[in-house]
């Protein structure tokens, strides 16, 4: 799997040049053309009593937008990148929608989203609203300022968390075709509390030690290609788990295997990925079930 | 018939307004929105200038002017480059990408950096046709 093409989706106070600057490794594995992308909430710019269409705030946010974006863009230029940018009005997870499909992008990059529990559970969250939708692996980036146990830049020493679905299973191979840039990789199942409470100790000891050895499977595939590898198992509910896992694992980021469950089952019970990936103080990588 | 002028941008307000100056003038005004489609119509309508902007979506200026000029059916279409990037930031890029080992490509005769007077970008193109 080849990133050619990067789709970076910024409000500019999620995700900032320094941000961007951490991807730029990618070009190891033939990163060369980066799209940034600024969409207007239609809201922000939408007619109301006594005003109407907000034209002059419209073109307030584009402009400084684009004063950004040729700021960001002579940077990269200058590398030799090639460099896109869209700046829309409308809604975020559509509009970033067609310009995955228009531009073909490999990965979109995108901040963790602010909207609050509530409006996640009407509108649901840009996160899932966007999994959905993309047929491309989505990075949600948090700024290594909000965390001090990020240094380094994500594809540096991602954790992968596996469950054993088909999710997380293309999200190994996913690594795997990256492994050049990835100095090292831990790999960590979390295992159901409920198998190890009340059974005996040789049973608990089982189903670790029958975790460890599908994990070392994964490890050795990593180790082949060069890259070191170790295997973790954890007890307990996965998005606590998984947390502590990057954090004593010093991992850059975590990367999961993200189901498409019914938008409504989702909101009613949640998802692991989705949740990771909107509370985790670590940029999480989600790889779609088909990568388009 | 006035000679044909493309104008290459994906903002629509900028076609709108370089097509405005290009027509005034009594040029033939075309339009696309990104490199990709600009090359396409370069190769269909034949221009006699082409108004390229740089930092655009699919594909952008940088790499269709090199693309252009580096087609020895198409070196010789006359370009204004007309774009929020500076020029010398063009010139490094074009640099770097010669560096990574593509084919060297000459300087733009015509470079002018937005926002531009409408006065300014006529008679520029008024220079480039001759």
């Amino acid at each position: 799997m080849k990133i050619g093409k990067l789709l970076f989706v910024t409000k500019f106070e999620d995700l900032g040049y320094d941000a961007l600057k951490t991807l730029l490794s990618l070009r190891q594995s033939g990163l060369e053309h980066i799209v940034f992308m600024y969409v207007i909430e239609r809201e922000k710019v939408s007619m109301r009593r006594g005003i109407g269409y907000q034209r002059d705030e419209a073109i307030r946010l584009k402009e400084t937008a684009n004063i950004r974006f040729i700021d960001w863009a002579e940077r990269l230029f200058e590398q030799g990148m090639e460099v896109g940018v869209y700046i829309q009005i409308g809604s975020l997870a559509a509009e970033v929608a067609k310009a995955v499909r228009k531009e073909e992008a490999d990965l979109v990059v995108i901040g963790r989203s602010h909207k609050t529990t509530l409006e996640q559970f009407y509108s649901g969250s840009t996160v899932s609203e966007l999994i959905r939708r993309l047929p491309v692996p989505v990075l949600v980036y948090k700024p290594v300022t909000d965390n001090p146990f990020v240094t380094g830049t994500p594809f540096q020493r991602p954790l992968i968390a596996t469950d054993w679905s088909p999710a997380s299973l293309r999200a190994v191979e996913y690594l795997l075709d990256l492994a050049p840039l990835i100095e090292e990789v831990r790999v960590a199942h979390v295992a159901d509390a409920e198998n190890i409470e009340g059974s005996s100790v040789m049973t608990a000891q089982k189903t670790r030690k029958d975790a460890k050895a599908r994990l070392e499977e994964i490890c050795a595939r990593f180790q082949a290609q060069g890259t070191t590898a170790r295997s973790h198992v954890y007890v307990g509910d996965p998005e606590t788990e998984i947390e502590r896992a990057a954090r004593e694992c010093q991992a850059t980021m975590v990367v999961l295997g993200s189901s498409s469950k019914n938008i409504w089952v989702e909101r009613w019970l949640g998802s692991t990925p989705r949740k990771i990936a909107e509370n985790s103080a670590f940029p999480t990588l989600l790889i779609p079930p088909a990568i388009g | 018939m006035g000679k044909k002028v493309l104008v290459v941008d994906d903002d629509p307000d900028v076609r709108l307004f370089n097509t405005t100056v290009v027509e005034e003038n009594g040029y033939l005004p075309l339009e696309a929105e990104n490199g990709e489609e600009g090359l396409q119509m370069i190769k269909s309508e034949k221009p006699d200038l082409v108004i390229l902007d740089v930092l655009m979506p699919r594909q952008s200026g940088i790499r269709l002017y090199r693309e252009l000029k580096t087609n020895a059916s198409l070196r010789d279409v006359k370009i204004l480059i007309l774009s929020g990037i500076a020029k010398k930031t063009f010139l490094r890029s074009q640099q770097a990408l010669t560096e990574f080992g593509e084919n060297q490509v000459p300087e733009p005769e015509f470079y002018l950096e937005k926002p531009v007077d409408a006065d300014v970008l006529a008679a520029t193109i008024k220079k480039a046709l001759g």
